[in-house]
């Protein structure tokens, strides 16, 4: 057993000093393990890719001088994390491999999304804007709801007469909230204690 | 008969505009009134004047009473100062109005930017050139890729 065990060692070591030969510039040991180990990680997760965004609508106008798109009539929105249906539908649409950065929903605003914890929330409203731009390093991504905005979900119903879902920071701000249902702390008050469901 | 009017410089158009109308000029010039397999291209002013701005191009042009010009497999591709394809427009059938610059159809209408991107189609549209306007009457759709992906989702 001592003699494998010793084979096995002079065998690792000689390994060791045919590769620190082989690779005089870089023989520190140490070095090589760790390039080694470097090597050998495993590769980051790849992001799966954004499924694309659906718009289906009655029909459409697209102004190519302001590059706006109008949907009128059952709009239908199908984003893999949201789904919106409206009467109309404006979008800017963006340069050629830019990104779409404000939307812009009106009358019989309804949104179903889904967050990344596999909740569900449902909002209604008269009007739903979103909006994203980037400021320096600071990206700002929301969604405004008004007109009656409601937004039920397994902690309750909401309303408001303003609900802003901050995308980028992951907060729901409320301007004059109505809470009722289950886990309400601080109801009346203007809370950031909604999930925040990632909406577009 | 194929009639084949390529040459570069041969028009200046503008989207379907002076497309069309460049190209009722030539079935005119070549007396049976009837184009088949043509194109036409526009190019960019100076300093990019090698450059295609937009090629049009269609199986047929048939001019018709009022000053309307039928297109069969009418395709419009429009390209950057670099050459990239930016947009493609292919609709089966076409009618345009040379007097008025507007171009329409009952049938479908296709449209994908050059990165593939942002695809649209449906049928029945309105192409008004004056303001650059397009309206597509029924069954809109709308595919984007990409558009909504923020730093977000990383």
């Amino acid at each position: 057993m001592k003699i494998i065990y010793l084979i096995a060692l002079s065998a690792l070591a000689s390994v060791g000093i045919l590769r620190a030969q082989t690779n005089a510039p870089n023989s520190n040991a140490v070095a090589e393990i760790l390039a080694l180990v470097t090597t050998n990680a495993l590769p980051p997760k790849p992001t799966p890719p954004h499924a694309p965004t659906r718009i289906d609508s009655d029909s459409a106008d697209f102004d190519l001088n302001a590059r706006q798109a109008i949907y009128s009539g059952h709009v239908h929105v199908d984003d893999p994390r949201m789904k919106l249906t409206c009467a109309r539908l404006t979008v800017d649409l963006p340069p050629t491999g830019g990104r779409i950065n404000h939307i812009f929903a009106e009358t019989n605003v309804v949104i179903d999304a889904t967050d990344e914890k596999g909740a569900t929330n449902h909002a209604t409203c008269d009007k739903a804007i979103y909006d994203y731009n980037v400021q320096g390093v600071m990206t700002n991504e929301t969604i405004t709801l008004t007109g009656n905005p409601q937004i039920v979900n397994a902690q309750g119903t909401n309303t408001a007469d303003v609900i802003v879902w901050d995308r980028a920071n992951g907060h729901v701000h409320e301007t004059n909230p109505h809470m009722s249902g289950e886990n309400l702390d601080g109801a009346g008050a203007n809370t950031n204690g909604l999930p925040a469901p990632k909406l577009f | 008969m194929k009639i084949k009017f390529n040459k570069a410089g041969l028009v200046a158009l503008v989207f379907m505009a002076s497309c069309l109308a460049a190209a009722i000029v030539r079935a005119q010039q070549n007396s049976a009134g009837h184009a088949s397999d043509f194109s036409s291209v526009e190019y960019f002013d100076a300093p990019h004047r090698q450059q295609m701005k937009s090629r049009l191009s269609g199986a047929e042009a048939s001019p018709q009473a009022g000053g309307l010009l039928a297109i069969k497999q009418l395709k419009l591709e429009m390209f950057d100062t670099n050459g990239v394809t930016e947009a493609v427009v292919e609709a089966p059938d076409c009618v345009y109005d040379t007097m008025s610059g507007v171009a329409s159809s009952a049938g479908h209408l296709q449209l994908q930017t050059g990165d593939g991107n942002l695809q649209i189609e449906g049928d029945g549209f309105l192409w008004r050139q004056t303001n650059q306007w397009l309206t597509i009457s029924n069954h809109v759709q709308t595919v984007i890729k990409g558009a909504l992906e923020s730093k977000t989702d990383l």
